[in-house]
């Protein structure tokens, strides 16, 4: 989907830190509005990337992070024997990039999952910016700590849990991020495929299907296509932290 | 009670001096053809005058007891054959053919569950084969959902709900999926580790394969996880199975089942592509045998009876040490006595006072179906006598002892004459050291243990007509 010039042009430059509606979300979340203005300057705006293009590649020097400001996308890891898993998905006011800090390329490929817009904030230009500003490196590090913290998370998720309650912690880690950007955390489109999904989760598709249409069932949710609605929220919550049962192997 | 199993597991020690009471020229006399009485009397008494009638009164029956229900599931489809098989199986890759199959299966569940109180809970469901993972995973979702709709599937945490996987057919997500659907307990197809044997077999299948789902399995809440083995295979020998049992040991699983090859060429068309020449002799058997009780013993697993070992915190042992174990056609379980019903071709139901069998045969399985009627095509209603003899076989299977004078206070005869033929019978085998008498208590020394089938044989009085060449051998 490609935009007529006019609309191109004012997505630009709605795009200012200022004015931009995430910026209490986003790296800038603690600057002064004299500072937000240096920060602002450092920002490479795009274009916006159509649905299914990849924002960048796996192994591509790592020059930038990005910030999303709207749509969605997805990162792809690569192992080489074709076998290619879903590592993340990034939704508006989160930071794309962060993990290719120490060894200078991106780990994992990143992929528009619908028309979406992305900040550039070139990391050398960053950094430097962030030695004067003092709230600007703290929110990099509360950042990347929220990463870290996400991924130890998903490693419990993933190692252990039952697939009820991989797919019920991953709705509620999608409301939650809705809900802190002001959206509705009961109400909600999904961006991403039921196969996405099943990928990042380590289900089959078929798993994947099954569960919602289960937890439909007992009214926990409600799924049409990609919108989902959460009736239950305690329930659903409850669904995610249920213990398996007693192992005795 | 089965005392004996109480001391194996506080003096293993003492187990492992139990296991090495041995004595192969006593074994080798009672090494005679015998049956599993996994059903007693065994399918060999069921005759063709049983009908689906029968079959609908006896779930009509069934429904006053309101014992709670066990359902298996017999899908027959193999997507390679292993030589060594005897079960009742459809070789073919293409799993569309699977449709038409759980479209008749549906029709069965309709049709049955007309006859239940569907009130009754389901405890127990089994998917057997043939192997149920041949199924894609929008299959076995289906049948879930089907089971659900007609009996009503439990999610309670005592529930037993086990399925039957071959590991070279089935991955991670096949588990997370299985789970999802309220499995609850795994039993993997392993056979033996060793590539030669493996290959012989037709069935070669690493052991990083198994190992994978295992961990899964436990990472999933699985319990109760079983392993089976195989003995008297192609190649192997004493010393290549102790190996296999080496790593099996490794690998740690509740329950293990070590089942006895038995080489019927004539019988079971794929044992032909096995070479009888490279068959262990009996000799190698029998220490095969040997090595196995010893291994397993040592390394801490109860012996449950026949083909099965279990660790002595398995729900398995434990129900045998509180003398609730039960024996079905699937081997040992822990569960009550449930009335079980049994869908699909080849299965066979216990429901009330009768064994009901469907055809072995897809086509008539289908035919019966299609003609909106129950399959049932051979059974037996059991008398007084039968029921009489059928709880002292299975206590004796499962105990590992019996009480005849309990049994003649609860079916109000008197034992000492009514068991005099099989008291007589027993007298040889205790002079041998296979069982030990007082009064009327029987109970079974560890090599009677192993000889449990020749035990119970002494109860059975359908087996003079029926000829022994069709029973695999004890040993």
């Amino acid at each position: 989907m490609s935009y007529p010039a006019s609309q191109r042009r004012s997505l630009l430059q709605e795009a200012r830190c200022q004015t931009c509606s995430l910026s209490s979300l986003c790296l800038p979340l603690a600057l002064e509005l004299e500072d937000m203005s240096q920060f602002d300057a450092i920002i490479r705006r795009r274009s916006p990337l159509k649905k299914g293009e990849p924002l960048f590649r796996q192994g591509d020097p790592f020059t930038s992070v990005y910030a999303v400001r709207s749509g969605s996308l997805k990162q792809v890891t690569s192992e080489g024997n074709g076998n290619d898993q879903l590592t993340n998905f990034f939704l508006p006011s989160e930071l794309v990039g962060l993990d290719g800090i120490d060894e200078e390329h991106y780990p994992g490929t990143v992929i528009a999952l619908e028309t979406t817009t992305v900040c550039e904030i070139p990391f050398d230009r960053l950094d430097s910016l962030s030695e004067e500003l003092p709230e600007l490196r703290g929110q990099l590090y509360r950042s990347m700590s929220k990463e870290l913290r996400d991924d130890r998370r998903m490693m419990r998720l993933l190692s252990r849990k039952t697939a009820d309650q991989r797919l019920a912690s991953f709705l509620i880690t999608l409301s939650d991020r809705f809900r802190r950007r002001g959206y509705s955390p009961y109400s909600f489109r999904l961006s991403m495929s039921r196969a996405d999904i099943g990928n990042y989760l380590g289900l089959a598709v078929e798993t994947v299907s099954r569960i919602l249409s289960r937890f439909q069932q007992q009214s926990v949710v409600a799924v049409s296509g990609r919108e989902v609605n959460i009736l239950d929220m305690q329930r659903l919550i409850t669904l995610a932290e249920e213990e398996a049962q007693t192992i005795t192997r | 009670m089965p005392v004996h199993a109480t001391a194996a597991l506080a003096h293993p020690t003492l187990a492992a001096a139990e296991a090495t009471a041995w004595d192969d020229a006593l074994i080798r006399r009672y090494d005679t053809s015998g049956p599993r009485y996994t059903s007693y009397p065994t399918a060999l008494s069921f005759h063709d005058q049983f009908h689906a009638d029968d079959m609908s009164q006896a779930l009509e029956r069934s429904n006053a007891s309101q014992k709670p229900l066990s359902l298996y599931v017999h899908v027959p489809f193999c997507r390679k054959i292993c030589f060594y098989c005897a079960c009742n199986k459809i070789a073919t890759k293409n799993t569309a053919l699977a449709e038409p199959y759980l479209s008749r299966l549906d029709r069965e569940m309709v049709l049955t569950s007309r006859h239940l109180d569907t009130q009754r809970p389901v405890q127990q469901l089994h998917w057997g084969g043939g192997t149920p993972t041949f199924l894609t995973l929008d299959q076995m979702s289906d049948l879930i959902d089907r089971l659900d709709a007609r009996f009503g599937l439990s999610s309670a945490p005592d529930r037993d709900y086990a399925v039957e996987i071959d590991p070279r057919e089935a991955d991670v997500f096949t588990l997370r999926h299985l789970q999802s659907l309220g499995f609850n307990r795994l039993s993997l197809g392993v056979q033996d580790l060793n590539l030669r044997v493996q290959t012989a077999i037709n069935r070669v299948q690493p052991r990083v394969l198994t190992e994978t789902l295992m961990e899964e399995a436990h990472r999933l809440g699985f319990r109760s996880l079983n392993l089976d083995l195989i003995y008297g295979l192609p190649f192997q020998t004493q010393q290549s199975f102790a190996d296999t049992l080496h790593q099996i040991i490794e690998l740690n699983p509740a329950r293990l089942s070590v089942f006895n090859y038995a080489h019927m060429p004539t019988r079971f068309a794929p044992q032909r592509r096995i070479n009888a020449a490279d068959l262990p002799s009996a000799e190698e058997k029998l220490a095969m045998l040997h090595t196995t009780i010893e291994m397993l013993t040592q390394a801490g697993y109860v012996h449950i009876g026949m083909d099965h070992f279990a660790r002595p915190d398995d729900s398995l042992a434990q129900a045998q040490r509180n003398g609730t174990l039960q024996r079905n056609f699937q081997g040992y379980s822990s569960h009550a006595q449930c009335d079980l019903i049994g869908l699909g071709v080849s299965a066979i139901s216990r429901v009330d006072d009768v064994y009901a069998q469907n055809p072995t045969q897809l086509a008539h399985y289908e035919a019966a179906l299609d003609e909106g009627r129950l399959a049932t095509v051979k059974g037996l209603r059991l008398n007084k006598d039968d029921l009489i003899r059928r709880e002292v076989i299975e206590r004796l299977m499962c105990d590992m002892a019996i009480d005849l004078d309990a049994i003649g206070q609860r079916w109000e005869i008197d034992a000492a004459d009514y068991f005099a033929t099989a008291l007589e019978r027993l007298h040889t085998a205790e002079q041998d050291g296979l069982v030990t008498r007082q009064g009327l208590y029987f109970q079974a020394t560890p090599i009677g243990r192993l000889l449990i089938r020749h035990l119970a044989m002494a109860f059975d009085t359908h087996l003079e007509c029926q000829g022994s060449q069709r029973y695999s051998k004890i040993v």
